[in-house]
């Protein structure tokens, strides 16, 4: 099996499947509505110049997302 | 309904318009409605909604377009509104028969969810299918029939720019109309179901005591967030017996796993397969156009520059784009004061003051800065609109987040910097209370155009000319750098360090927010579009005039009332009985002389020709003094044409001496005529309160006049000039360059001979202004944009005690240092 790892730690230009979602109720809930939800395919499309936030492809569009919220979503690379 | 035994085949409906923000939604709006709308602002939150109207063969719709939103989740005030306004428990907005659901074909899962937890209420519904072309070009095929038929609801294509589907799209909403709603099942696990239906029982037995009936979704929010506005009115309500009972029903509903992913699962689960059967996406090899530009305006390198670059131009065209603007809007007023003034007896002078001074005066200043506003807001619309904005916060935000703010308060905070009231407005797209107050309370510390009169009079008045780094001539060097523009470049920099510690500060302390994510969407880059332009141009200057308009003439009549009056008797006796005195000196021709009102008399003519030649030496002085000589000898001979073309005038002589008596007796009255309003200023209640503040403006260096010109700027900063004018004894008309208010209050002396103001008042002056919040209208849209009087109260008296303290401190080091 591919190797668990979080969305924060994927390569610009990598592919990853979200595994689960963390964090409070609310943030949870919020990556949740944005299509973040297990089984979805993501991209890392690229940093910000200053190294965070983060861009990332789903469902056919593009969200930005921080790092520090993006290390609560667990994925599998792709 | 009375309207309906009237007419009888005229239907009346209310429909409202929901979606994804940056789905085109506003575009719809506007191609249904055009501008028969208006903004309803809905009471405690800082959502509003546009209402308009439109027709379909006799059924007249009322289009109620709620706020984008990603999801009805109601966890503040500002979410629940939407799903309020569904329920039609707003008073502002009629309760919808109906609902249009906008739904971008670029990023259909994304929309759908929405779409799910909206027909879940019920409601009669009609998807109307928007950016397909966008979708196209990235090889997304959408069969709307499949996905009407999957989904349960009409799907009806719409390109609003184009104008096409928008007839359909009003046929199938009419056709719904005349049907029953369906409400949507959703497959959720069979306790989740349940846990809802229990506690929505529960909720409908409350409901007597609320005031209004929870609809079953509303119940569905409370399982899944067990938060929120609802909740707490619930828990006021039902007390420790609801909360006993929504625990259980919680409990059995979710039987210990997350809510959110149960509600996220089912709806994302449904969209899958609606979206199976219903679109086909064609394989793209490389990068779309869209992820191709985007690669540029958000790369390491390219991107800070063209951001950077970006903001130089914008700040750049504000100020210089916006001056002839000014100017004219300027003129104009002028033109209006003195009409309006024709309209009024001489001897209404309190009637006279109050309209020249006090309302036109202040209204005058406040509109000024509306081509500022709307610079600026063409700037923001248009990169809204292209997607750029979005960009622009995912470029900032890591620099803001240290602040403990977003990526969002970027640009409202940027676009402070020309005037605070739209920078205020702008916070509104962000969603987190506490990060939105908090960039609302840092607008005022960004230095707005408004203070830049007082900064320039200032540097005028008192910072030396000179620099390093000379270029050019000897005689006359342009520094590269140079002192009085670090100056203003450094009271730029003033707000900007303060407001950093007041924003980690308030971000710790009260507005402390759980960490919000920053999940942003980055729209497609798309073409701006003129129609949303003018749209946004059409409601932000409409909103600054009406709002900022009205309160600003409040204050501005009271301050002038407070400069004007009592307006003694005595006062005026005195000076009329001195103006009395030097008419004797002079003949009756030329004290009865009004340029205003004779306009051919010789005497008119003489004067006329003399005012051109004065305009025309005005001219000429502002050119370098080597290329005045020619001009000014043409001038000269141009006047001296101009007198001998009046010579054969029979009265010629008599009308020339009656001129050169008028001019002396014109100067010597305008001297009598200031030391009265000089007086008249110092004996009224705002003179009265000046010599009472004296010993606290004292030890920042200034006299009771500055003092008093502080106070009077409360309405707007860039009174200041004006009252200073006034009070030193000049005639409030001076502008910021004016020679003579500069002179003046460099020469100002004491009574012991010695220079009043120096260096340290220059600076002290500059500091207070760049860090008080003098500004009635701020403070009136921060009231507006924080609903509460408290958030302006605290950032009036908190800006002013810093900026007392810090300009203390400048000046008496300052002072100490020999300034």
């Amino acid at each position: 099996m591919p190797n668990p790892s979080t969305l924060a730690k994927l390569p610009v230009g990598g592919r990853a499947r979200v595994l689960s979602v963390g964090g409070d109720a609310s943030l949870q809930q919020r990556l949740l509505e944005f299509g973040l939800i297990p089984g979805v395919e993501v991209k890392l499309v690229r940093l910000a110049p200053l190294g965070d936030p983060m861009e990332i492809t789903l469902l056919g569009y593009n969200l930005s997302v921080r790092k520090a919220d993006a290390a609560l979503v667990s994925v599998e690379a792709l | 309904m009375s309207d309906a035994s009237t007419s009888t085949r005229t239907d009346r409906h209310a429909v409202a318009l929901i979606g994804n923000p940056n789905t085109g939604k506003s575009s719809l709006f506007t191609a249904l409605t055009g501008t028969r709308q208006k903004v309803a602002n809905y009471p405690g939150v800082t959502v509003e909604a546009k209402v308009g109207q439109t027709s379909y063969e006799n059924t007249q719709l009322t289009i109620i377009d709620l706020p984008g939103t990603y999801s009805l989740a109601a966890r503040s005030p500002d979410e629940r509104v939407a799903t309020d306004a569904l329920l039609g428990r707003l008073d502002e907005t009629p309760k919808p028969d109906g609902v249009i659901i906008v739904v971008d074909a670029s990023s259909l899962d994304r929309n759908l969810y929405l779409a799910t937890q909206v027909l879940e209420f019920g409601l009669p519904a009609v998807i109307a299918l928007t950016m397909v072309d966008v979708a196209k070009s990235r090889g997304i095929a959408i069969d709307t029939a499949k996905l009407a038929q999957s989904v349960g609801v009409p799907v009806v294509e719409v390109n609003s720019p184009a104008g096409t589907g928008l007839d359909e799209l009003k046929a199938v909403l009419h056709n719904a109309l005349h049907h029953p709603g369906k409400v949507l099942k959703l497959e959720y696990p069979a306790e989740f179901a349940r846990g809802v239906e229990t506690l929505h029982a529960r909720l409908m037995d409350l409901g007597v005591k609320l005031g209004y009936t929870p609809a079953r979704p509303e119940a569905m929010r409370l399982v899944v967030e067990a938060a929120g506005p609802l909740m707490d009115e619930c828990v006021s309500t039902g007390g420790k017996d609801f909360v006993d009972d929504f625990k259980r029903a919680r409990e059995l509903a979710l039987g210990g796993q997350s809510a959110a992913l149960i509600e996220a699962q089912a709806r994302y689960g449904a969209i899958a397969r609606w979206t199976r059967e219903a679109r086909t996406q064609e394989k793209r090899e490389g990068a779309t156009f869209s992820d191709r530009v985007d690669g540029v305006l958000t790369h390491k390198l390219w991107g800070t520059l063209i951001f950077a670059g970006l903001m130089a131009v914008i700040f750049l065209s504000i100020y210089s784009w916006a001056a002839p603007l000014m100017d004219g809007i300027e003129q104009a007023f002028a033109w209006l004061s003195t009409q309006v003034l024709a309209l009024i007896p001489d001897d209404q002078k309190m009637l006279r003051s109050l309209v020249d001074k006090g309302i036109i005066g202040g209204v005058g200043g406040v509109l000024i800065f509306l081509p500022q506003i709307l610079i600026l807001f063409t700037f923001i619309a248009v990169l809204e609109d292209v997607g750029y904005m979005s960009r622009a916060a995912f470029l900032m935000d890591r620099l803001m987040s240290k602040f403990g703010l977003s990526g969002k308060s970027f640009i409202p905070l940027l676009g402070s910097f020309a005037c605070n009231i739209p920078g205020m407005m702008g916070a509104r797209v962000i969603e987190d209370r506490n990060t939105r107050l908090t960039t609302i309370f840092l607008a005022p510390f960004m230095s707005c155009s408004a203070r830049l009169p007082v900064y320039t009079l200032m540097i005028a008045a008192f910072v030396p000319e000179g620099g390093w780094l000379p270029v050019g001539s000897a005689e006359n060097p342009f520094y590269l750098i140079n002192i009085q523009g670090l100056v203003l470049f450094a009271m730029y920099w003033v707000g900007v360090i303060f407001a950093i510690p007041t924003a980690l500060v308030l971000k710790r302390g009260i507005l402390k927010s759980k960490l919000t994510p920053f999940l942003m969407e980055l729209p497609s880059y798309k073409w701006p579009r003129a129609r949303n332009v003018a749209q946004v141009l059409w409601e932000r200057g409409g909103s600054f005039v009406r709002r900022a308009g009205t309160i600003i003439l409040a204050m501005a009549i009271i301050v002038w009332a407070l400069g004007y009056f009592p307006h003694g008797d005595e006062t005026e006796k005195k000076y009329d009985a001195e103006v009395e005195t030097l008419s004797k000196n002079y003949t009756e021709a030329a004290v009865n002389f009004d340029p205003a009102k004779d306009k051919v008399s010789t005497l008119a003519l003489i004067a006329q020709v003399n005012a051109a030649a004065d305009e025309r030496v005005a001219k000429i002085e502002q050119l370098p003094e080597e290329k005045r000589e020619a001009p000014a000898a043409e001038s000269k001979s141009k006047l001296e044409k101009d007198l001998a073309a009046l010579h054969s005038r029979a009265d010629f002589a008599q009308a020339e001496a009656d001129f050169n008596q008028f001019k002396e007796f014109d100067e010597k009255k305008g001297v009598i005529e200031k030391a009265r309003s000089g007086e008249h200023l110092r004996n009224s209640y705002l003179g009265r309160m000046g010599h009472a503040i004296e010993p606290a403006v004292a030890p920042l260096g200034w006299d009771w006049r500055i003092g008093v010109a502080a106070i009077a700027s409360f309405p707007a900063r860039e009174v200041v000039i004006g009252v200073m004018g006034t009070i030193f004894n000049l005639g409030d008309e001076e502008d910021e360059t004016s020679d003579s208010l500069k002179d003046l209050l460099r020469n100002e002396t004491g009574p012991d001979g010695r220079k009043l103001f120096g260096l340290a008042t220059g600076l002290s002056v500059m500091v207070f202004f760049a860090l008080c919040c003098q500004c009635g209208a701020t403070l009136a849209v921060m009231r507006r944009e924080t609903n509460s009087w408290r958030w302006p109260i605290a950032s009036f008296l908190y800006m002013t005690g810093l900026a007392y303290v810090v300009t203390l401190l400048t000046y008496q080091v300052a002072h100490a240092l020999g300034g």
